[in-house]
């Protein structure tokens, strides 16, 4: 079976193929589920203390645009998820030490790491949320 | 709350138990290559998805106590200011605020609701036998319900530094049963009973101590000290610091600095003996009526 990042680094082929961001060797795929949580956690806590401190003591409706902000980061976090074991070739569980100096050894050590990055995410973001499910007040 | 404490408690002697096990077995244990993929499957369980769960779970379990004593809902609603360095207490009674100071009285085993809030700077009000501890901040409302099991004095404190007097910030929590509790805060509500030919009361207009504190039933109304109202009913002088006794009162009055140091109070050093005794006479009378 070939795979997408079975190709070796080169030629893209035809002028304005560009690389892509996510894909064939880059390495932006593993700031990515991260960059996610980060940016989460920073609007989750942002829009909450704004929301108190201007709209008063009901989290009621905030609650659930930070539940919706969630579902909507671990959909995409699930989507690089599926890409890292797609392009990359990651896989949850690496049997065998991962030495060769290759494309695609580097490949699927990034998939590696993506996916659990991801995983490490989609928790965090989980945990970040939680609390919106307990407390209906400021 | 003492639940959420046993459980962690046991649940660490388990887990400890269980990892030092595992090393110990690790090290006895004959190197065997073929046994590499079921380690690899012993981390990921036991070093990653199950201690995720475990900390979702508690987590999850922390905030479901946290707001059932964050709740804003109780038997009994008690307002708490926090001063620089006192305790004010509104018992929000059926027939209207009851004011007080400096004493915390709630019936066991029914929730008392505390409203906090802070005069000028951050306090924190904290009952350590009761469990619990919450912030008190300016121009901000926060809550805290506490039960009480069992009928006692525990003592409170300020948990958060807010100045010189900080270590003097302390108050009496005391846990009642609920008929007696409600004979108290009847009592608490009444107007101080003052004749106003006690010799102690006139000194107590003269030197204008009125200005600032409030004897309920008489013109005194002051509301930048604590309510003197039945100040001797009270089992601590000074915010839970000193025991009520005519002494320290005479020495509060005439020694104010030495005794809590920074306060707004002003000290009276000139007030001569029989002035001096009429007054602590007069306060140590505000007791509740028999």
């Amino acid at each position: 079976m070939t795979r997408e990042s079975d190709k070796q680094p080169g030629g893209y082929g035809p002028p304005g193929d560009a690389p892509r961001l996510i894909g064939q060797g880059s390495v932006w795929i593993m700031v990515a589920a991260p960059t996610i949580w980060a940016l989460h956690f920073v609007a989750s806590y942002t829009f909450a203390a704004t929301w108190c401190a201007k709209a008063g003591p009901s989290l009621a409706e905030p609650r659930w645009i930070i539940a919706m902000m969630g579902v909507i980061c671990v959909a995409l976090i699930g989507w690089l998820a599926l890409l890292a074991v797609r392009r990359y070739g990651g896989v949850f569980v690496i049997f065998e030490e991962i030495t060769e100096s290759s494309e695609r050894a580097r490949d699927r050590f990034i998939g590696h790491v993506s996916l659990l990055l991801c995983i490490l995410s989609a928790v965090a973001i989980v945990f970040t949320a939680l609390p919106g499910f307990f407390f209906s007040t400021c | 709350m003492e639940e959420l404490f046993w459980v962690l408690l046991i649940g660490a002697a388990v887990l400890w138990t269980a990892v030092i096990g595992a090393a110990v077995y690790a090290q006895k244990r004959q190197v065997d290559p073929s046994l590499e993929r079921q380690a690899r499957w012993f981390i990921i369980w036991g070093g990653a998805v199950i201690p995720t769960l475990l900390v979702g779970g508690l987590l999850a379990w922390g905030m479901v106590i946290l707001r059932d004593i964050t709740s804003d809902t109780g038997d009994l609603t008690v307002r708490v200011d926090g001063e620089r360095w006192w305790w004010r207490v509104t018992y929000e009674g059926p027939e209207g605020d009851v004011v007080t100071a400096n004493e915390i009285r709630i019936p066991v085993g029914q929730t008392a609701l505390f409203r906090l809030t802070a005069d000028d700077v951050i306090h924190s009000f904290w009952v350590p036998a009761l469990g619990g501890k919450m912030d008190m901040i300016p121009g901000r409302e926060t809550t805290l319900a506490l039960t009480p099991q069992e009928v006692g004095n525990w003592g409170g404190l300020c948990a958060e530094f807010c100045g010189g007097a900080h270590a003097l910030m302390r108050f009496d929590a005391i846990v009642m049963e609920p008929g007696d509790f409600e004979a108290w805060l009847a009592a608490e509500a009444a107007p101080a009973q003052v004749s106003e030919d006690d010799p102690g009361f006139a000194v107590f207009q003269e030197e204008g101590c009125g200005a600032c504190h409030a004897v309920r039933g008489t013109d005194a109304a002051g509301p930048v000290g604590p309510d003197l109202t039945h100040v001797a009913a009270r089992e601590k002088l000074g915010a839970g610091v000193y025991e009520m006794t005519p002494q320290n009162m005479a020495l509060w009055i005439t020694e104010t600095h030495e005794m809590k140091p920074d306060i707004d109070m002003p000290p009276y050093p000139d007030l001569d003996g029989a002035r001096l005794d009429a007054l602590v006479a007069f306060l140590m009378s505000l007791d509740h009526a028999e």
